[in-house]
């Protein structure tokens, strides 16, 4: 091939590979069957779109493993024997299992958030962007139980760096409630405290959901989170009616 | 509008095998029994301290024996592990949280009191014993999955009394109350208080009993009377 028509080649997966990381949304059994394995050994590729598809991987290895044995048992060698990468690897993009662990969690957070205003954004007036969020929310954990679990259940067994970022996680999604002062009566007379105890309550259902084994069902509790989100600022009345409209599919 | 308290669970029944009753005593002149209720409790008081210096990760058998003033051996006569002696220091925390809890949801006038006493009652605890609130807010989550199964439960346990608030309640209010209202309730309470106590802002846990308050009592009795009962005493 032609060092031009390379370069052609190249960039289309570099395109590929940052539109992969965009879509990092099939289900584990897809995406294993979609994503070509990265051969050993020399190859045409960028560099970075190996190592991001690299990285990618490990950390879906992480949350699988994690699904199997919890955080605590689990270890390089299973990451890597999961993820099919040589530990070398593992060390190229992690410096330990809790590295890949926070790695794993703040990825998740942010997708998560994306698709949440992603949702959001397609809809008019707070209630419904509440709606469509969680749906979106719920959505996503349905279809990455095992990156769920990894984030919402084993979140905090990872030790002191894992607290300092189950609490940005929770944070981050305040503000998305915090708006919802603009529709109460009571603004911001309402306790301080009350986006994080709604966030931390819906984490809540979610996790009970995850270690019952209910994950599969998890979007059928989406009325009742929407209900529970909505009450403090509009009422029972209102909030119910809201859970009770369809949300647009995802 | 008091309702009947919720069923608490006692605590352990702390039986001993007959055969340790009718072991001959050793050469302190105690009964074995003593003897091993008393390392026992040692062991326990021993792991809290030793985790409250070390961390989970960092306390070894041989730390909670000396606490315990003990023996590695006797320690291992008593628990199969560290995981083990924790789950017991755990529990016997969560014992003594449950039941001043308990006393003061019971001694309150009505429902709203007494979720207001409640959880005044447990924030009490955890800020006039900093090192067991940690202890059972944050090692406990590094500590096993034994632990943080009962670490669970122990949030479900407050279930029972947000449920109280369902009774005599209006009809149209109680079908506007989703099944796992409490579950939330008792999810996001304990969220906020465990974030507190990680981020060392203990010192703040007392200044969060009227919004906690308030968001329990909101879906039962609306954000107006929940915000003016929360507000008030």
């Amino acid at each position: 091939m032609s060092v031009s028509g390379t370069v052609a080649v190249c960039g289309r997966f570099v395109q590929l590979g940052i539109a992969f990381l965009g879509e990092y949304a099939g289900t584990v059994a897809e995406r294993a069957s979609q994503a070509a394995r990265v051969p050993p050994g020399r190859h045409s590729l960028p560099r970075e779109f190996v190592a991001q598809h690299q990285r990618a991987r490990i950390i879906e290895g992480l949350a699988e493993e994690i699904e199997e044995k919890g955080y605590r048992a689990v270890t390089v060698a299973d990451i890597v024997r999961r993820a099919g990468v040589a530990r070398n690897t593992f060390y190229d993009h992690f410096s330990s299992k809790e590295d890949c662990f926070l790695a794993a969690s703040e990825y998740a957070v942010a997708e998560a958030l994306r698709r949440v205003q992603e949702a959001a954004a397609d809809v008019a007036g707070w209630p419904a962007q509440v709606n469509a969020g969680l749906a979106a929310f719920l959505g996503y954990v349905a279809e990455q139980p095992a990156l769920a679990r990894a984030c919402i259940v084993e979140a905090l067994a990872a030790g002191p760096a894992a607290a300092e970022r189950h609490e940005l996680s929770i944070q981050a999604f305040v503000p998305f409630f915090r708006t919802g002062r603009e529709l109460s009566p009571a603004g911001d007379e309402l306790p301080e405290t009350l986006e994080e105890t709604i966030v931390g309550g819906i984490f809540w259902i979610v996790h009970q959901r995850i270690v019952t084994g209910q994950v599969g069902g998890i979007e059928e509790v989406l009325p009742e989170l929407v209900e529970f989100a909505l009450t403090p600022y509009i009422g029972a009345a209102a909030a119910k009616q809201v859970a009770g409209e369809p949300s647009p599919a995802n | 509008m008091a309702g009947e308290p919720p069923e608490i669970p006692g605590p352990p029944e702390e039986g001993y095998p007959p055969e340790l009753a009718r072991l001959p005593t050793g050469r302190h002149g105690l009964p074995r029994e003593f003897i091993a209720r008393n390392q026992r409790e040692r062991l326990i008081a021993g792991i809290a301290e030793a985790v409250a210096e070390h961390g989970y990760a960092g306390t070894t058998i041989a730390h909670i024996a000396k606490h315990a003033a003990v023996s590695r051996r006797t320690f291992y006569e008593h628990f199969e592990s560290k995981d083990e002696c924790f789950a017991a220091a755990f529990e016997t925390v969560m014992e003594e949280l449950r039941g001043r809890i308990a006393r003061g949801f019971e001694q309150a006038g009505d429902w709203p009191g007494a979720i207001r006493a409640g959880i005044a009652e447990m924030l009490a605890f955890l800020v006039a014993e900093p090192a067991l609130a940690r202890l059972c807010m944050v090692e406990a989550l590094v500590a096993g999955p034994v632990v943080v199964e009962r670490y669970d439960a122990a949030i479900q346990g407050f279930v029972p009394y947000f449920r109280a608030g369902r009774r005599d309640l209006p009809r149209e209010t109680l079908e506007n109350l989703s099944p796992t209202t409490e579950d939330a309730l008792a999810g996001g309470m304990a969220s906020l208080i465990s974030r507190r106590i990680m981020a060392g802002r203990e010192d703040e846990l007392e200044d969060l009993l009227p919004a906690l308050v308030e968001f329990v009592l909101t879906p039962y009795l609306g954000t107006v009377e929940a915000a003016r009962l929360a507000r008030e005493g």
